[in-house]
């Protein structure tokens, strides 16, 4: 796309702007940083001045655009509908192109599209991340054992260790059974597949529990959304064509697990695709796009429940309910599970702070963001705070160690399939 | 700017709160206006005494000073029109006191109007003036543009609530108006100088307010009419009448259809305006209140009027109000908000001219708002892109504002004067009003440094 088309794109959206300030309300960043170049309007002055010529693509406006969330909130409370989340989508690749990225970032996204190389590194890294990781005091996950350069790793920050087996080795790529309900492909994502692999085998046995067949192809690859949305387009665009065609199979649904997976899956590869045969074939996949809380509370059958008295409040992630609009179900899904205490906390469907690379680059700043979340979930009382997303997970988790906490932190699917032990222990109890 | 005075202003806020990159600047550069001017630097004060060894600098050096708040404005009052400091008020947020025996709070400037709302709540009373703005908008800038918002025609408006403020000057000095005594008079009211001045006058460090007691019940009426004339006249003769409701919102056919595209909740899209009424106070008087409305309303024919049964169904209507900006958001993308306001009593001839001056520059025009108060919101929905309209709509803005002066209004019932409206200003005060009000300017800040080239410092160019 050229400059000048990206542009016109741009100000389809920038007109739109009366720059009323509700934005101010919303953002997370701002209500930390209490500063204008945080804010979505401000963003969009800034870019209007790129069209009109008064404003430059300079390495500074490049930080400005990276000091955001993509959390949407913005989006969602905007009263004229601008979507800035394509606005700035489109501006950091515009930056991108004028200033580059970092070498490293653009190393890591060059990684991406060799799966596997990237598949063979993250191995590598299971076997090889005691010499750079330490286990962190209260033994919740690793904490770097020095400044790793380009790592984006504080050092106080605790991340959990990569899987010794990850989860496409642990299960087969096909598993069908008789009288199938349907055929699900499962695009598990790095996260699930890399470091959270119980979570991933939760998913699919969920999607078997109801009896549905499900494939985990082998060679999916990263979504690619920490590439498209540092800018970095074409990598995105690769990684985009690759998964369309893994997943252009006789499936009749497309089960995610991750948040930012499915929004991309769903609804933002129509941004980055550009070639004719891949979009048709991609709007075949997204209609498909189904987050697995979702699937539950449509497909699932609630009588499989057993009891969980557990108490739990939930996060809701940022491209869940507003990427995907999935927020509903899973509450739905929370009330009918016997015994379970869930209790919403307040503004649970405000960011964690997380927000993918954000929170290697600025991590004080999203340790602010993420401490409210922590509070609003204390308030609760619940001991476990259940999310969708892997990232937030990571991320709640190392703040919960940072302050001490005793509460646990789970993925939507793990609940979801402790209660269908449940429901088969009772059985066979019952017998 | 000169580097030295940078450096000098720098070290009074600190250097984290001093934004001097021009990315950053820019995004100062404007407020909820169509109008841009670039400030020379953004300072982001945390003290009284911050703000007064800034003011002392900058009066040193004939430097303008801009206060801002959350640059929600609608005139332009936040747009550093002269270049100079942009001084931003918001690290100054914290309530200092709510006291419920004797019914005052005092606040910070900075504070988001909303999140003063919320403790006032909390600590059982009531502050009523309720800006559209409230959820961004900052008390400060509530004060400086003297704010209403639909509860202004029982309660009255931000004016009616301030008891003191605390106001450093262009010189730095410190001086304190009015007494947390309702009822203070110990001369004139120098609080309500600085009440609306825009930011011209002084910097307001420190709010006093009055609070009052929440009403124990409330009810939520719609009445639709056929002709926006009859809904006016409904309007004039429910004040006249003796009841005054809480608010009295109007909209004309267009935002209703605007609105019911937006929502899809079933408003009567065929109907000519309909009025949201809102009546609180004890319950048995509220309960006698609404027969009196839905008569005045039936009298005035009223096709029907209906109370709202549960608070879902009111909310639902007050949905639909707080819905017409984005509703028209969606129409045109350009909205200008004028809130010329008239007496109550000539709100029929204010509607029939605003519906003349649209057809006259075949402009896309809405009326909502404050019915109550006189307070009609002509919105002009345009594209700021497209010139030729553009020229049409200041035309049309211009004829709106001679109207409502013709009837015995004001140019703003809310919005301030700023900049936009600043050309206007001697139309409504005269001449020699227009003198006064330079006079009284030069006598409290003689340089013009204080947001210069807004209200009375308009010079035409």
């Amino acid at each position: 796309m050229s400059e000048e088309h990206v542009q016109e794109q741009w100000k389809k959206q920038l007109v739109k702007c009366i720059r009323c300030g509700t934005c101010r309300s919303v953002c997370p960043v701002f209500k930390e940083e209490n500063s204008e170049n945080t804010t979505a309007r401000g963003k969009v002055q800034l870019l209007e001045g790129v069209v009109e010529g008064n404003v430059k693509l300079t390495p500074i406006l490049q930080e400005r655009f990276n000091k955001c969330l993509l959390c949407k909130a913005c989006v969602k409370g905007c009263p004229s509908g601008v979507r800035t989340d394509l606005l700035f989508l489109s501006a950091r690749q515009a930056n991108a192109r004028k200033n580059s990225l970092p070498l490293v970032k653009r190393v890591a996204f060059k990684g991406l599209t060799f799966r596997k190389l990237f598949d063979t590194g993250l191995r590598f890294g299971s076997v090889m991340q005691n010499v750079f990781m330490k286990k962190s005091a209260d033994g919740r996950g690793n904490q770097a054992r020095f400044n790793i350069p380009g790592s984006g790793l504080d050092l106080r920050r605790i991340i959990p260790p990569l899987a010794d087996k990850p989860l496409r080795d642990r299960i087969p790529e096909k598993i069908t059974g008789e009288n199938a309900k349907g055929k699900a492909v499962f695009f598990t994502g790095c996260m699930l597949n890399y470091i959270y692999p119980e979570a991933g085998e939760a998913v699919v046995n969920i999607l078997r529990k109801n009896g549905w067949d499900v494939t985990v192809p082998s060679d999916q690859a990263c979504c690619g959304t920490p590439a498209f949305t540092s800018g970095d387009q074409d990598t995105g665009r690769k990684l985009a064509a690759d998964n369309v065609r893994v997943l252009s199979g006789d499936y009749d649904l497309v089960i995610t697990a991750c948040a930012s997976c499915g929004a991309a899956l769903k609804n933002e590869y129509g941004e980055i695709i550009q070639d004719e045969d891949t979009r048709r074939k991609w709007e075949k996949i997204s209609a498909k796009v189904m987050d697995i809380s979702e699937f539950v509370e449509k497909f699932g059958d609630p009588g499989l429940f057993g009891p969980l008295p557990l108490k739990i409040t939930y996060h809701d992630a940022c491209h869940l309910v507003r990427g995907m609009d999935v927020s509903k179900q899973p509450r739905q899904v929370f009330a009918a599970v016997p015994k379970l205490d869930f209790r919403d906390m307040k503004d649970a469907d405000v960011c964690c702070g997380a927000g993918g690379t954000f929170s290697m680059v600025y991590y004080d700043l999203s340790r602010r963001i993420n401490d409210h979340k922590l509070d609003n979930a204390a308030d609760t009382g619940a001991d476990y705070l259940v999310t969708g997303c892997s990232a937030c997970r990571m991320h709640i988790t190392d703040g919960l160690s940072q302050r001490g906490s005793n509460m646990k932190v789970m993925h939507t699917a793990e609940l979801i399939d402790m209660a269908y032990k449940s429901g088969e222990n009772q059985k066979k109890g019952g017998k | 700017m000169d580097q030295q005075i940078v450096r000098k202003l720098t070290a009074i806020v600190g250097e984290k709160h001093a934004l001097t990159e021009f990315e950053d600047r820019y995004c100062y550069s404007f407020d909820s206006t169509f109008i841009n001017a670039m400030p020379d630097l953004v300072l982001q004060p945390g003290s009284r005494d911050e703000i007064a060894a800034v003011c002392r600098v900058a009066y040193e050096h004939d430097i303008p000073v801009v206060t801002r708040g959350a640059a929600t404005g609608l005139s332009g009052g936040a747009v550093p029109v002269k270049g100079g400091i942009v001084l931003e008020m918001t690290r100054l947020n914290h309530i200092i006191e709510i006291n419920t025996v004797n019914r005052y709070a005092i606040v910070e400037p900075g504070i988001v109007t909303q999140n003063y709302l919320a403790a006032v709540d909390q600590a059982g009373l009531f502050y009523p003036p309720d800006p559209a703005s409230s959820k961004m908008a900052t008390l400060g800038g509530n004060i400086s543009e003297c704010a209403g918002g639909p509860h202004g025609v029982k309660y009255g408006i931000t004016r009616n609530y301030v008891l003191g403020l605390e106001v450093v000057l262009a010189d730095g000095s410190i001086v304190q108006t009015g007494n947390l005594v309702d009822g203070d008079m110990s001369g004139p009211d120098w609080t309500m100088l600085f009440c609306g001045s825009e930011g011209t006058l002084g910097v307001i460090t420190k709010i006093m307010l009055k609070l009052t007691q929440k009403p124990q019940a409330k009810q939520t009426m719609m009445a639709i009419f056929d002709r926006i004339e009859d809904a006016a006249t409904t309007v004039s003769t429910m004040m006249a009448s003796g009841v005054i409701p809480t608010t009295l919102e109007i909209m004309d056919n267009s935002t209703i259809r605007a609105v019911e595209n937006f929502l899809n909740i079933g408003l009567p899209v065929e109907a000519g305006a309909i009025l949201l009424i809102e009546v609180d106070g004890d319950p048995k008087a509220v309960e006698k209140h609404v027969q009196h409305v839905m008569k005045v309303c039936q009298d005035c024919k009223a096709l029907t009027v209906k109370a709202a049964k549960t608070t879902k169904e009111a909310d639902a209507l007050w949905k639909a109000r707080r819905s017409v900006s984005p509703a028209c958001g969606k129409i045109n993308p350009t909205k200008i908000s004028e809130d010329a306001t008239v007496p109550r009593s000539r709100i029929p001839e204010m509607v029939a001219a605003v519906r003349e001056i649209a057809e006259k520059y075949k402009l896309k025009m809405v009326i909502f708002g404050h019915a109550g108060d006189g307070n009609l919101h002509p919105n002009i929905l345009s594209n700021k892109h497209d010139k030729e309209e553009m020229a049409r709509v200041s035309k049309a803005v211009e004829e709106l504002f001679q109207a409502a002066l013709k009837l015995g209004g004001t140019l703003s019932g809310e919005h301030g004067i700023g900049y936009l409206k600043a050309p206007f200003l001697v139309w409504e005060l005269g001449e020699e009003g227009f003198q006064f009000g330079k006079d009284v300017k030069q006598a409290v800040d003689p340089k013009c440094l204080l947001n210069p080239g807004k209200m009375f410092d308009y010079r035409a160019s």
